[in-house]
């Protein structure tokens, strides 16, 4: 037999709405059962259940079946846990089968085990060879969207400190006779602190759990009259807001909420900007800039009839002013007045007057915000990678115990390995080699 | 038997050829070492020290296998020290400063007296081929030798140059003459041949340094030992080393020598270690330190020739009289040896079998620094391991290969021919990752038995060894079964405060504040065997990462046991893109295990393999049926 770790990820692609099935496979089946459906249900009879996370609360609910060894897909234990949650939940669920053990499926692993463990025949090998070629390539392009923007930056930034801790850590080690005493240096502590702190950060902030609790706010924003409460009333689907034709009509900021995907999105109108005179207006578009600072994403709202000549110019000139660069979207309004010839990413052409567009601004809005999942989408990779951050960080609160104890130099070194070793799956392996380097260029060592 | 033919032969007679022709001849082959010279028979070209960090651990699994290191280290030791003593178990590490010519005197005795080995006096210059095999070799004398194997350890003597300033010249190393003959009849075969550097620091009269400034260092109380089998008693006088530094000064005439360094004006092409820096290389790369270290080391008891360790040269004569005088205690310096670099030929590792068997001729097994490393240990594992498959092969036994998880040995090895070397490769800690599983103080419980079974270890190692076990087992389970009660103020005396229920000692143990030696010396019982509670309390500390590693070890070890055919095509395995075909073509992994560890090869490419042999082996069956 192949290896004895089991695995798990969502088995079909998931749509809006639609079902999701999450696999696991191998010799962790039982427990996953017993903890997330009370028990192991009867071999192929399926059965309605709740599914439960760690606190014993419900994360949704659906059918589960068990397939038993040799008898399944993969030859091995199998599990299926069928749910309607949406994406997002599902993704909970995939979550709570790792915390129970498993690991995230390489693309194309289930088909790998059951051809390795002779459930498919040898002429399927070439077949089994191009899944796992075109899932793999695949699934290296989403984990290259999810990497993107700030994510990235930060994850760079978390390897980046974690690499300089080891060069002390391993180099007090390695390079005992040297002058300088590397673990002496109390900065050590406080660097490892930071970057527990960072991880920390990044997997709330990236995390699906949080959004799944908190939801996410868009601010509309743009320039008086653009349609921006005209919009938010047709996503709503009531008269939250007041619509004249008058420019300047919102003053102060109306909230709403709604649920995209199962997710709660709290919608925020706000004053057309411009420089006024009015009091009032001055003060409606201070309360815009402040919740543009604050909202998780914006939704630029542009009226293309009025700039029908200067559409980019004008598109740019309003993305200048947000604060954060990357998580806007641009609804090209008014559209059955007028389109343009060409519409570019980020960018959807929406008629709040007729309605035509609003599903397109929708789903936008949802693959925006990470919502949205093609088969190894944007969202599996980036559960890959909160994974990752999750044994990473494990590592790294272990190791916060063992600091400041000499004698334990050794395993610290070991908890920034382990560290380094899953956050090596998100950016790349780096070996001992490369630390040594990394320790030859920064200090002057050897005799 | 003529006196032509043998089963093994080594060529070399350093720290790896010497090791290898031990090995054999323990395992009952009948040996032949050939060497240049009798009179350098277990020469330290560089410092004279055996051990540090990464590098003692080498040496205790060589001892853990009976060979010879280690005795002679512990025979010639004037000076030992225990590395990282503040740190933890898995990382201390012992070094020996060692006397030359005691060093080489123990070395000479051992062969001496070692049965089934031969020694002649011979330079080998051409290698006996029939077809992929070597059968032989022939000497500068034209005399012919035959084996089914032979190993080849031959130093940084293949087309060695020794520079010293824009100064040139032909040789091994100091003193002795370069292998030209046996270096181009080696190009003339299919290797992928290299050049790499390395380079030493002037010898010293030590009668004209002046101690009075300098800040001693004197060896450990108590006085560690390199070998298991040794006492203690076997170490000869003991000395202090001493410590100096250079100065702005120094560096200064460093920098005003460089128009004349051959490091600096592209004389030497070869590649130098990057942990093992020139001076001129420290002065030249960290222009803002105003001052380096330099340790002061004797050469020997009988001789005033010191080493200062850190100030490896190949600056021409008189900058180096100027630089060494400008350093503190050394005003009046009288320099006995120049420093110099030497360039030599080294062998692509990567054409290596794990057995360091060569893939190119079958029969030849190549070990020391001629596979890209550099150090005295590192040369002297891999002579053991290409002693131990040579005579593995003539017994027509499968190769013994120890895996990462194993050895330090196998973490070397595996490096050497997964990765292979850019520059002159030296063990570190922090090149295994089970660093807390590969330990200096547990080698023997690692390898002994396994070194036993395949007839390396002598009787009395073989005895000292199991009574040692048995002793860790009974030291255990009587702890394990002797309880404290709260309120024992003996044992509350560690902890701090009252226990909190009934404790038997070996959980108490697992605190880190509790030591077992002052625990054992509290409660009145026994603790005369140092090796063996030593072994249980860091049984004890360790033992939950211990099991962490042992879980990725397992892991891991799945697909190390999957071998892959040695004739495997490449180009054949659907879906693997050019690159990685190319990559596992040049390294010819012979696990799963192997090829996962090459770089760039992905997990997906992984997968693509593991479906390829499968489908491969079944329709082999079906045509055999
Ligand atoms: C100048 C210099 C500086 C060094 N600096 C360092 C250092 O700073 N740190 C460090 O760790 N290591 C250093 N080393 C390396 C260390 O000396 C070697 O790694 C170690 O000696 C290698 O062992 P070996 O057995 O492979 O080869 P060697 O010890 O070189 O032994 C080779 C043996 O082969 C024999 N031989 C050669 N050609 C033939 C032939 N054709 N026929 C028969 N016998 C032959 C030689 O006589 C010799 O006995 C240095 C070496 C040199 C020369
Ligand atoms: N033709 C057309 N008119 C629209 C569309 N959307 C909004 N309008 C009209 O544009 C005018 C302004 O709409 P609002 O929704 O009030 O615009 P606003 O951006 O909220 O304006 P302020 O609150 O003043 O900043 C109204 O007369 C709307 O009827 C559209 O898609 N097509
Ligand atoms: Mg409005």
């Amino acid at each position: 037999m192949y290896e004895k770790d089991t695995i798990t990820a969502l088995a079909t692609p998931l749509g809006k709405g639609g079902i999701g099935v999450v696999r696991v496979s191998g010799p962790l089946v039982e427990l996953v059962a017993k903890e997330m459906v009370g028990e192991l249900p009867k071999s192929r009879v399926a059965a309605y259940r709740n599914f439960l996370d760690a606190q014993g609360t419900v994360i949704d609910q659906g059918l589960v079946l068990y397939f038993k060894a040799p008898n399944s897909f993969t030859g091995e234990d199998v599990l299926e846990l069928q749910g309607h949650g949406g994406p997002v939940v599902m993704n909970l669920v995939v979550a709570r089968v790792l915390e129970l053990g498993a690991r995230l499926a390489k693309p194309g692993e289930f088909s790998e085990r059951a051809f390795l463990n002779d459930k498919m025949d040898l002429s399927q090998a070439e077949a089994i060879a191009d899944l796992i070629d075109s899932a793999s390539s695949q699934a290296a392009k989403s984990a290259l969207r999810s990497l993107q923007g700030e994510f990235s930056k930060k994850v760079n930034s978390i390897i980046k400190g974690l690499i300089e801790l080891r060069v002390y850590v391993e180099a007090s080690i390695d390079f005992p006779e040297e002058e300088i005493d590397f673990l002496d240096n109390p900065k050590i502590g406080e660097d490892l602190d930071t970057l527990v702190e960072k991880i920390d950060q990044l997997i709330e902030q990236a995390g699906q759990g949080a959004l799944l609790r908190e939801g996410v706010s868009i601010v509309l924003a743009g320039r008086p009259n653009a349609g921006k409460s005209s919009l938010m009333n047709c996503l709503t689907g009531q008269d939250t807001s007041i619509v004249t034709e008058i420019a300047g009509t919102t003053r102060d900021v109306v909230n709403e909420l709604i649920h995209l995907e199962g997710v709660p999105v709290r919608l925020i109108d706000t004053a057309g900007l411009r420089k006024g005179n009015n009091p009032v207006e001055i003060e409606g578009v201070r309360r815009a800039e402040k919740e543009i600072a604050l909202a998780d994403y914006v939704l630029v709202v542009v009226d293309l009839n009025a700039h029908r000549l200067d559409l980019t110019a004008h598109i740019d000139e309003l993305l200048a002013t947000l604060p954060k660069v990357e998580n806007y979207i641009v609804a090209l309004n008014k559209a059955d007045l007028w389109q343009p010839e060409h519409v570019s990413e980020k960018q959807v052409l929406v008629s709040a007057k007729t309605g035509k567009g609003v599903d397109d601004l929708r789903a936008l809005i949802a693959e925006g915000i990470g919502l949205r999942v093609s088969s190894e989408g944007t969202f599996i990779a980036r559960a890959r990678h909160l994974d990752a951050l999750q044994r990473g960080i494990q590592s790294l609160v272990r190791g916060q115990a063992l600091f400041g104890n000499n004698t334990a130099g050794e395993l610290l070194a070991e908890e920034l390995r382990s560290c380094q070793q899953a956050l090596g799956e998100i950016t790349g392996e780096f070996t001992s080699d490369d630390l040594l380097g990394t320790i030859f260029a920064s200090f002057c060592i050897g005799k | 038997m003529s006196e032509k033919h043998f089963d093994v032969i080594i060529v070399g007679g350093g720290h790896a050829g010497t090791e290898a022709a031990l090995a054999s001849a323990r395992m009952g082959c009948r040996t032949l070492l050939l060497s240049q010279n009798i009179e350098t028979l277990g020469q330290m070209s560089c410092n004279p020290a055996i051990g540090g960090i990464g590098k003692s651990h080498l040496v205790k699994e060589i001892d853990a296998l009976g060979g010879a290191m280690a005795l002679a280290a512990d025979q010639a030791g004037i000076h030992f020290r225990t590395l990282n003593a503040r740190k933890g178990p898995a990382v201390r590490a012992t070094r020996a400063q060692s006397d030359r010519a005691l060093y080489k005197a123990a070395i000479r005795s051992v062969l001496e007296n070692q049965q089934n080995l031969y020694i002649i006096q011979q330079s080998v210059e051409d290698l006996v081929v029939t077809g992929d095999r070597v059968e032989g070799v022939v000497t500068q004398m034209g005399l012919h030798f035959y084996a089914s194997a032979v190993v080849l350890t031959v130093g940084t003597f293949l087309g060695g140059v020794i520079h010293v300033g824009m100064e040139k010249q032909q040789g091994g190393r100091a003193g002795d003459a370069p292998s030209n003959r046996l270096a181009s009849r080696l190009r003339e075969l299919p290797f992928n041949v290299g050049r790499l550097k390395t380079g030493t620091p002037p010898r010293i009269d030590g009668k004209t340094v002046d101690y009075s400034e300098l800040q001693a260092q004197p060896g450990d109380e108590p006085r560690p030992v390199m070998s298991y089998l040794s006492t203690g008693e076997e170490h000869p006088q003991q000395v202090s080393c001493f410590i100096t530094h250079t100065s702005e000064k120094t560096h200064d005439i460093i920098r005003a020598g460089l128009d004349r360094s051959p490091l600096y004006t592209g004389e030497i092409d070869g590649v130098g270690p990057r942990y093992c820096p020139s001076i001129e290389d420290k002065v030249v790369r960290f222009a803002d330190r105003s001052s380096h270290q330099i340790f002061i080391e004797p050469e020997g008891l009988k001789t005033h020739e010191i080493y200062p360790n850190g100030i490896s040269t190949s600056l021409p004569y008189d900058v180096q009289l100027a630089l060494v005088r400008s350093i503190k205690g050394f005003e009046n310096a009288h320099i006995t040896r120049p420093g110099y670099a030497i360039e030599y030929d080294f062998f692509e590792p990567r054409d290596l079998q794990s057995s360091l068997q060569t893939r190119h001729l079958a029969g030849l097994y190549f070990a020391g620094q001629i596979n890209g490393t550099t150090g005295y240990e590192e040369a002297a594992a891999q002579g053991l391991l290409a002693g131990i498959n040579a005579a593995r092969q003539v017994q027509e036994l499968t190769p013994w290969c120890p895996d990462r998880s194993e050895a330090y040995i196998g973490v070397l090895v595996d490096d050497l021919i997964t990765l292979g070397t850019k520059e002159p490769y030296r063990m570190f800690t922090s090149r295994a990752e089970y660093r807390l599983v590969l330990r200096q103080d547990n080698a023997d419980r690692r390898l002994t038995e396994q070194g036993h079974s395949m007839g390396l270890v002598d009787d009395r190692r073989w005895r000292l060894f199991s009574e040692k076990l048995s002793g860790i087992e009974t030291l255990s389970e009587k702890l394990s079964k002797h309880w404290v009660q709260p309120g024992d103020d003996r044992v509350e005396a560690f902890t701090g405060k009252q226990l909190s229920r009934e404790y038997n000692l070996l959980e108490l143990l697992k605190r880190p504040e509790v030591e077992i030696k002052a625990l054992l010396a509290a409660l009145d019982m026994d603790n005369n065997n140092v090796a063996e509670s030593e072994q249980v309390e860091i049984d004890v500390k360790y033992a939950g990462y211990i099991v962490r590693q042992q879980q990725e070890i397992d892991r891991v070890k799945s697909q190390q046991d999957l071998s892959i055919p040695s004739d495997l095509d490449y180009v054949a395995v659907a879906g693997l893109s050019n690159e990685v075909s190319q990559k596992l073509c040049a390294v010819r992994p012979e696990t799963i295990g192997q090829a996962a560890r090459i770089s760039g090869v992905t997990p997906a490419a992984v997968s693509l393999l593991l479906i390829y042999l499968k489908r491969h082996k079944a329709s082999a069956a079906l045509k055999s049926a």
